[in-house]
This record gives C-alpha cells, structure tokens and sequence, in this order.
C-alpha cells in the first residue's frame, strides 16, 4: 500500500535527495518542486510545502543550495533556489548510497 | 480569495511571529499556496474546495515553524544571559519616578519598585524574578519576553501594559483593574488573578487551562484562540466578549469545558457563544 506508514518514511527520509535532484536540472521554486515531485511519481508521493520548506531550510544552512530572487510573478517575486557545487556532491553521494541500500534491502526483503 | 490564503496563514503563523527567518518563511509559503489555488481555480474547481486542497496541501507546518524558529529565539535568549552578572539584582526602586525607563535586558531579580512610576518603561526580555510591583504606575510599560515569576502587581497601575510572551509563573495580580493590558501568547496556568476587573484585555492565544476567574469582571476582553480548558468563570460577569477559535475545532472543544456556573454576560456574548453551538448552563443573561 502507496500509503502505509513505511512508505511514508521512506519517501520523506529522501526529500533532500529528490530536491537536489530537481535542482541539478534547473534552477526552481518552491511550489515548482512540489508540483515537479507530484508529477514524477505520477502523484503517489504528494510532498507537503512544509516538509518540502523544512528540507529546503536545512539544504541551505548546510551549503548544499542557496537562492535568489526571480522576476517579478502573478504572485509577487519568486525566490529561486540553486545547487551548489557542494550540493551535487552531496546529490552525487546520496545517490549512490540509495543504489547501494536498495541492493542490499533487495538480498533481504 | 486570495486574503483569505493570507489570513488563514497569518493564524498558523501568529504564534510564531517576530523572527525574521519565520517572516520569511510565510511569504514563501503564501506564494507557493496562492499559485497552488489558481492552479485548481483554472481546473475548475469552485472555490471552497480550491482552498481547501490549498491548505490541505501545507502539511504540518508547526514542526517546520518550530525548527525554523528554535535557532533564532536560542539567539534572543543569549542576549538575555549576558546581562545575567549586571549590578541591578534586589535593588531599591521603592516609589521612584522612572518614566519611559530602559530596563530592557536586565536582571532586576528582587528588586522592590513598590509604588514607583514606571509609566512608557520598557522591560523587554528582562530577568524580573521576585520583584514587587505593588502600587506601581505600569501605563504603557512594556514586560514583554520577560521573566516574572514570583512578581507581585497589587493594586498596581495596569494600562496598556503588555505582558505578552512572558513568563508569569506564580506572579499575582491583586485588587488591579486591567485596562486594555496585552497577555498574548502568554502561559498563565499558574498566575494569580484576585479581585481584579479586566477591561479591554486581550488573552489572544494565551495559556489559560485550569485558571480560575471566579467572580471577576469582564468587559471587551478578547479570549480568542486562547487554551480554554477547565476554566472557570463562575458567577463572573461578562460583557461584549470575544471568543473566537479561528480554523481550530480544538478550540471550540475546549470551551465546553469551561465553567460559567451563575455568571453573567450580554446578549452579545451569549449569542457570540451560542454560535459555536456552545449554550452554557446555569448562566444569567442580561
């Protein structure tokens, strides 16, 4: 089930790897990620803006992202945020991990 | 429809309010949320539901406030201790006249400003312990982020004085009339009120579980999103009240609980009341 506890879990235990991964696309704002992680996963993981801000504060303050301000929007201006080189390291890294826990999760499950 | 976004985020922030990084944080989130409504507005979605799947699309945001808040207020606080060691601590105020004075940041602690005027003085995040306040002019004073506990305001002065966010632990307010005195978001589980009259007093999100108000007077006091459980109001007197709990459904839980055993209150409150399909028991409207 899409929507158990374990799941749930798991999926926010990589939000700061999903949003990296959006941002070493492109640069993007915060209701773009949102609406970016809905799409991909084809709306089974629906990423909530607070859980989505809470990662995105952390990213900051440890030097993985930073951010500026766009153009003027229908809704005002737009703050952007953008990877840092230390940010696709930590992309990098985190990636490989996930390769190497789902391969031993799958010599266990 | 989009105020209505602004307004329902200016409640969940409220509590929250005075840090820059949270100030900032809201107006991230009102951007994304107002882009978020159009969105399902242009899908055709009516309007009710279009907010609804908005705000339902925040998630849990009090964790969020409170990471980001916690760094910025473990800042504020060390302001605070660094004028722990500074010379103020059980001084004699007794009866001086100290208008608009500066004590923001200090340690008073035990200090007497018995009968001293300290009208417009500011005492901002300061360490007020043990103090005596009894028959002082507090008009427009702000005590503000400051710690009380254990102070005593009897028969004190009390108009427009702001206590919001401060710790009243075991303070006690005795025979004072409180004239549009500020306790916004403000713990009063264990504050004293004796025999004092409450006008224009705003307890706007503040602690009031278990607080006994018995007998006390009530006029355009603001009881709005305040912790309401086990209160007892009883035989107190009661007149254009607000009683307002916003989003929260907790709030208006909580207002069953509280005891108005003989007390009474104006049409208006009574209907204020009654339109949370809230009819208190036993009380007398006049």
């Amino acid at each position: 089930m899409s929507t158990s506890k374990v799941t749930s879990d798991l999926l926010r235990g990589n939000t700061d790897t999903m949003i990296l991964r959006l941002l070493t696309e492109a640069d993007r704002y915060g209701y773009e990620i949102v609406k970016l992680i809905a799409e991909r996963s084809q709306g089974e993981y629906e990423l909530k803006e607070a859980t989505m801000y809470s990662s995105v504060r952390r990213l900051e303050a440890d030097g993985d992202i930073t951010w500026y301000w766009g153009d003027e929007s229908q809704g005002g201006r737009r703050k952007y945020f953008k990877i840092t080189e230390k940010g696709r390291a930590t992309y990098a890294h985190n990636k490989t991990t996930w390769e190497y826990a789902k391969r031993v999760l799958d010599t266990l499950l | 429809m989009t105020d209505k976004l602004s307004q329902y985020l200016e409640g969940v922030f409220a509590p929250y309010e005075g840090t820059r990084s949270v100030s900032e944080l809201k107006a991230d989130l009102l951007a994304d949320l107002q882009e978020r409504y159009r969105e399902l507005r242009a899908e055709g979605k009516d309007e009710a539901t279009a907010f609804e799947l908005t705000v339902d699309s925040i998630g849990d945001i009090e964790e969020t406030v409170q990471e980001v808040t916690n760094l910025s207020r473990t800042l504020e606080r060390q302001v605070v201790t660094r004028f722990d060691a500074s010379a103020l601590e059980g001084s004699d105020f007794a009866g001086v006249s100290a208008r608009e004075g500066r004590f923001g940041a200090s340690a008073l602690r035990g200090s007497d400003f018995s009968n001293a005027d300290l009208a417009g003085s500011k005492f901002k995040s300061s360490d007020m312990k043990d103090i005596n306040f009894d028959g002082a002019n507090l008009t427009d004073a702000v005590l503000t982020t400051a710690e009380l506990k254990g102070s005593t305001f009897r028969r004190a002065r009390l108009v427009r004085t702001d206590f919001s966010m401060s710790g009243l632990y075991e303070v006690r307010f005795e025979d004072a009339a409180l004239t549009d005195v500020a306790f916004r978001q403000t713990d009063l589980r264990r504050t004293v009120f004796a025999r004092c009259t409450f006008t224009g007093v705003d307890f706007t999100q503040s602690d009031l579980r278990g607080l006994s108000f018995e007998q006390e007077t009530f006029t355009g006091v603001k009881f709005d999103q305040a912790a309401l459980e086990g209160v007892s109001l009883r035989g107190a007197i009661l007149r254009d009240c607000s009683f307002r709990g916003g989003w929260t459904k907790k709030y208006y839980k909580a207002l069953r609980t509280v005891n108005f055993d003989g007390a009474r209150m104006d049409k208006l409150t009574y209907a204020a009341l009654k339109g949370f399909g809230f009819t208190p028991a036993n009380v007398i409207v006049e």
